[in-house]
């Protein structure tokens, strides 16, 4: 990266701008122009029910999808037409899809380095860094394929981390991961954010996105249907309560009697 | 629970299908293809109608055994097996295997294959027409119950194949006995045809098909020529004997599926690696060595030795690499001597294997499944990633070619040939490989993913590849004269061009290779976007 792309990247003051991505599969549309920008610097949310679009919008803004139209920006930079300056400034890690399993945790991390373009020794170094600070070290040495969901998922992110991006995005981290691991999670998440780092987090735990995010987007259909900070979005009630009203409750409430146990 | 089983499967299958409805174009035209060998299989059975018995008893038994044979090696080395109905699926469901196994047993045989060769052998049953009502009966009876041995048979080889592939422990025990197995039948074809295909075909076949007939690979099709000899216990003991084998097929069968239902697929096994394979692949960058293309940068070396894991450990890269043998040791052990081809057609056999190995890699990139994010999130780096991918198949597959062509040499006595079959063996294994990373990129298909069964087929899959599979096999054809022209004419016009096969071996082998590495690596950066898509 030059001097000039260095120092348009530092001023930029949006870490993603997201403008009118859509995706179609097939006769299903899902995601239909989504318009997002990500302040640099903010702990960013995006939340929505299963099927919004958060995974396919996430997967065409860290280029593992195509988007049949519109703009993915990383720090001004497209994510499309210059991946090769996009891509070193983004740490990702994406929901549901399978890993070198066939590496040992330690490996999958030393891969991930090597493909970023560290030195070796820096490789080694960050590896155990985090190994240790995620409480992978016993798992360093085990196939990824025989490793829980969780501790998969950890050693994901770990992946995400070892080159130092300058924006993370983050689909579901700490779904099946324990409360001890995801307590260290956050602490890494918001040091990174407080040292000038951008998150952006998919998640359906409104009560996680309420603590830790400042910023929040609610995706329903394939559409931001809100965006802003949380205080805003949420307009001063509970954000799960904001988030039903936006993007509706189940419509058909039916009363599963036969379930209960007393009925038996 | 067999309508229930039934339905899953058809419902199964009719949601893929409706997903990608070229798929079922493709299966459609598989059926029309089989309805198309009817009138070949119709007037087979005509003739054979107007042959003695005992010669038609030998034809059929034979068919048989070809048939059988087919049955089991080519899901194991070529296809896969369809398993839309996967009994690892019902794991979670409570159910047995007594359940499911009648269900997942009559969706085996209600399969497109199945169906075809169930009415193939009942339409040959027809030779025996002129014998009377009962030798016809006892024909369509043998004649079925053959074919539920084939398609029971491929359903349990498959089960404990993959078992046993996925186990480290048996894994070398079962590429052994698949070794032994490809000699075995290697050596009966030499020793049976060594006189000459004429010579054989009088003496050795009727030998051959008459010790066939004692067993259940061709009994159930002899049944009928004993019953028309007068022999009624040999007819009747033959049919007994293929009852009990599609009984003991069956029992094996629902065994699997019950090891199945209660012993998730087998994965590392709790197996743990202290040294660090992918740093210890990868120099500090000081070296000074004289392969510098080796010594390439990071992330081609942190690619190449993730792969060399896989070739390691990964059983559907240990079945792929199995796989590569049938060719060439087809050619050497059944064509050459059917066809009775001189000592030097052997040399064919390592461009073979060459060709084989490389045409194989055609897929290569599919079978990273979605891990695939990692590479593409990591930046352009289409050209590394794809570099790396073929460094690791040379690795093992260099030696291969030169140990083939340097076996062929010994075995054939001809050493001053050596040059010309190196130059040509390994300039189509550069050339190949170069082809088949293009269309790795360019149109991969789906494949069995990270720790599904890696003789696993979806419906209709066959066929879904087949359109890769014909690019990549015109392209392999296209490039192939320009390392073999060469090395034909050293055998036929001159040994000097012996040398020059070597040369434009080496030399072209080598650019088509860095050619195909460049070009695959510029695709991949270009359609990274879309391989994820193209490959779950």
């Amino acid at each position: 990266m030059s001097a000039a792309d260095a120092t348009e990247v530092v001023s930029h003051p949006a870490a993603m701008s997201l403008r009118g991505l859509t995706k179609r599969f097939g006769s299903t549309v899902a995601v239909a122009g989504v318009d997002l920008d990500i302040p640099t610097h903010s702990f960013y949310g995006v939340v929505g029910p299963n099927g919004a679009g958060k995974t396919t919008t996430l997967s065409m803004a860290t280029g593992l999808l195509e988007p049949d139209s519109g703009q993915a920006l990383i720090h001004g930079i497209d994510m499309w037409t210059q991946p090769a300056l996009a891509k070193p400034l983004v740490g990702v890690l994406p929901d549901g899809l399978h890993t070198f399993d066939r590496l040992t945790g330690g490996e999958l991390i030393s891969y991930a380095g090597l493909m970023r373009g560290l030195p070796k020794a820096t490789v080694r170094e960050r590896r155990d860094d985090l190994l240790a600070a995620l409480d992978l070290d016993a798992a360093g040495s085990t196939l990824v394929t025989d490793f829980s969901a969780g501790m998969t998922k950890k050693i994901a992110l770990a992946c995400a981390l070892v080159h130092a991006p300058r924006v993370l995005v983050l689909d579901e981290p700490f779904e099946a991961v324990d409360p001890v691991s995801a307590g260290a999670i956050r602490r890494i998440l918001q040091e990174f954010v407080a040292s000038g780092g951008t998150v952006v987090m998919s998640s359906h735990v409104m009560a996680l996105v309420e603590r830790l995010c400042d910023h929040v987007a609610v995706v329903g259909g394939g559409a931001v249907l809100a965006a802003g900070t949380v205080a805003d979005v949420s307009q001063g009630r509970d954000l799960e309560e904001r988030f039903v009203e936006l993007v509706g409750d189940v419509s058909d409430q039916r009363d599963l009697s036969w379930l209960r146990q007393s009925s038996r | 629970m067999v309508a229930t089983v039934l339905a899953l499967k058809f419902t199964t299958v009719r949601h893929q299908l409706q997903r990608e409805w070229w798929r079922a174009l493709l299966l459609i035209g598989g059926a029309v293809w089989s309805v198309t060998l009817v009138p070949m299989v119709w007037w087979a059975q005509v003739r054979l109608g107007f042959e003695a018995a005992d010669v038609r008893a030998s034809i059929v038994v034979l068919a048989a055994a070809v048939c059988i044979v087919g049955w089991i090696v080519v899901p194991l080395m070529v296809t896969g097996l369809e398993d839309t109905l996967d009994s690892a699926r019902f794991a979670t469901l409570g159910v047995s295997a007594t359940q499911i196994a009648p269900g997942l047993t009559i969706a085996a045989f209600l399969t497109v294959p199945a169906l075809f060769f169930g009415a193939m052998f009942t339409l040959l049953s027809g030779s025996w027409r002129y014998d009377g009502v009962g030798a016809r009966a006892i024909a369509v009876v043998g004649g079925l119950l053959t074919v539920a041995v084939m398609v029971l048979a491929a359903r349990v080889a498959v089960a404990w194949s993959a078992r046993a592939i996925n186990d480290r422990r048996t894994r070398g025990l079962l590429l052994l006995s698949m070794g032994v197995g490809i000699a075995v039948l290697g050596s009966v074809m030499w020793i049976g045809l060594r006189d000459g295909l004429e010579a054989g075909l009088e003496f050795t076949v009727p030998v051959v098909a008459e010790s066939l007939a004692r067993t259940p690979v061709g009994a159930g099709m002899y049944a009928p020529a004993a019953w028309v000899a007068g022999d009624t216990w040999g007819a009747l003991w033959r049919l007994a004997m293929m009852v009990a084998m599609v009984v003991l097929l069956g029992w094996a069968w629902k065994d699997s599926i019950a090891h199945a239902l209660v012993h998730p697929l087998h994965r590392g096994g709790g197996r743990r690696r202290r040294a660090d394979a992918v740093l210890g692949g990868v120099g500090d960058g000081q070296e000074r060595s004289p392969a510098r293309w080796w010594h390439s940068s990071g992330p081609v070396r942190a690619v190449r030795a993730r792969l060399l894991v896989s070739w390691a450990t990964d059983a559907r890269y240990v079945v792929a690499a199995a796989g590569v043998v049938a060719l060439p040791v087809l050619f050497f052990a059944v064509a050459m001597p059917v066809l009775s081809l001189e000592t030097r057609w052997a040399f064919v056999a390592p461009v073979l294997l060459a060709s084989s190995i490389g045409w194989g890699r055609h897929n290569d990139v599919a079978l990273d499944s979605s891990g695939l994010w990692l590479d593409i999130v990591s930046g352009a780096r289409g050209r590394e990633v794809m570099l790396g991918r073929m460094q690791a198949t040379l690795v093992w597959a260099l030696p291969a070619v030169l140990i083939a062509a340097v076996g062929i040499l010994a075995w054939s006595g001809r050493w001053a040939d050596a040059p010309g079959l190196i130059g040509a063996a390994v300039g189509t294994l550069g050339a190949t490989m170069g082809v088949s990373a293009v269309c790795a990129v360019a149109l991969p298909y789906r494949t069995a993913g990270p720790g599904e069964n890696p003789f696993g087929a979806e419906v209709g899959s066959l066929g879904a590849s087949f359109l890769a599979q014909l690019a990549s096999a015109i392209a392999t054809a296209a490039v192939l004269p320009l390392m073999t022209v060469p090395f034909f004419l050293s055998l036929t016009v001159h040994s000097g061009w012996g040398w020059v096969a070597f040369a434009t071996g080496l030399v072209l082998g080598a650019v088509c290779f860095t050619w195909g590495a460049r070009a695959a690596g510029s695709l991949f950066n270009h359609r990274s976007g879309k391989l994820i898509a193209a490959i779950t």
